[in-house]
């Protein structure tokens, strides 16, 4: 496989396809049209119409305001604004997954945030010897935070706690290395 | 590594998002904003009058509608089936056949390798160690390519990710060597319910 192949497929593995959003979309273009042909359908062969034919809806849309009741416009109009605002923000924005990259030579290698953040969890809590219930890891794309509650009377050191941390992103190659900040908290548990 | 049309996916929920978007702004202005209500009733009364008269001229003789309706129609025929495409080409790719070449030599045919061969093989080989929760390989159709390997791991709580990773890619190396065929493969080391209710990993 060449470089490029490579980096496309991992920064697949990283990013949304953002197919949810393509299938709620597809599903709403296909209900809006179907009702179209349905009314044009009706119409055509002489029956009444659901709500309005197409022809109607266009002097509907050209009456407005008047034509409708301006709550019930708001709020249809917000409505629309806001599935717009949906499909436009899936559509640019760049939907990362919260996973990281290992380099690896044979494979891409993926890891979900939660399963580093519970590697990294057990570091800190063998380095500041607290129990699994003493310790929260929140890891995002460039930060890892590390959260703290001593035992009562027992003191930690945080900045050990930091470098073993820092050194066991390091032993796993995560990529890109996340920053992390340990917070020990002020008030302590009783230990078990 | 499934053949979801990323590109025009994006593509198509941007344009959308931006027609809803100005939809819904102009829905609003209209209720919220008397000036700019009354504009748009000039220019709608103008734009009414065009289309009416188009409708008009495209009316054949002796039609009671415009042909236009028809053409309206097939467009939104169209429009249907492309969206059901559309639907239907996302997550594609998974394939049942790992490899599979024309022999000329010796005993003519076809070999074929099932996909069941490489996942069997590396879940097999995977099925003892007790990092992993659980192992699922799939198989994927690539351009150009090999078939692909998908193999998802959930890691039990705490288990050192670059080591299994190191290890998943050795037997993979292996495996290559063994079927003959090095296609792209992936990696993914994943959290889900089954780690959460297991034990987590003991310090090693």
């Amino acid at each position: 496989m060449s470089d490029d192949d490579r980096r496309k497929l991992q920064s697949h593995e990283l990013h949304s396809a953002r197919s949810t959003a393509a299938v709620i979309a597809a599903l709403l273009v296909t209900a809006v049209c179907l009702y179209f042909m349905f009314e044009a359908a009706m119409k055509s062969l002489g029956q009444d119409v659901w709500i309005r034919s197409p022809g109607e809806w266009g002097t509907w849309l050209t009456g407005l305001p008047d034509s409708a009741d301006p709550l019930v416009l708001a709020a249809g109009s917000l409505v629309v604004l806001a599935l717009g605002l949906f499909f436009l923000l899936h559509g640019i924005l760049p939907g990362r997954r919260a996973r990281h990259a290992i380099p690896q030579e044979r494979a891409i290698v993926v890891v979900d945030d939660g399963v580093l953040a519970s590697t990294l969890a057990r570091r800190a809590r063998t380095q500041a010897g607290v129990t699994p219930e003493q310790v929260v890891v929140i890891v995002t794309r460039n930060h890892v935070s590390v959260q703290l509650r001593p035992t009562s009377g027992i003191g930690i050191d945080a900045a050990a706690v930091h470098a073993a941390v820092e050194d066991e992103i390091r032993t796993n190659h995560i990529e890109p290395a996340p920053a992390v900040k340990v917070h020990v908290a002020e008030t302590g548990v009783v230990g078990q | 590594m499934n053949r979801t049309p990323r590109i025009t996916n994006r593509v198509i929920l941007t344009l959308l998002g931006l027609f809803m978007t100005a939809l819904g702004l102009h829905g609003l202005l209209l209720a919220a904003v008397p000036s700019y209500a009354a504009g748009w009733r000039g220019l709608a009364d103008r734009v009414g009058a065009a289309f009416t008269r188009l409708l008009e001229d495209t009316t054949l003789e002796g039609q009671r509608d415009s042909w236009l309706w028809i053409v309206v129609s097939v467009v939104m025929i169209v429009l249907v089936l492309l969206m059901v495409w559309w639907m239907a080409v996302q997550g594609q790719g998974k394939t049942g056949i790992f490899a599979r070449e024309f022999r000329e030599e010796g005993t003519r045919g076809i070999v074929e390798l099932s996909s069941a061969v490489p996942e069997q093989t590396l879940k097999a080989a995977l099925a003892g160690r007790p990092d992993l929760v659980t192992v699922s390989v799939t198989s994927w159709s690539v351009p150009r390519h090999d078939a692909g390997l998908r193999v998802k791991v959930q890691p039990r709580l705490g288990a050192a990710p670059y080591r299994i990773a190191e290890d998943i890619a050795s037997l993979v190396v292996d495996m290559d060597a063994i079927l003959g065929a090095a296609g792209p493969v992936v990696i993914h080391l994943a959290t889900g319910a089954r780690t959460r209710m297991s034990r987590a990993e003991r310090v090693r």
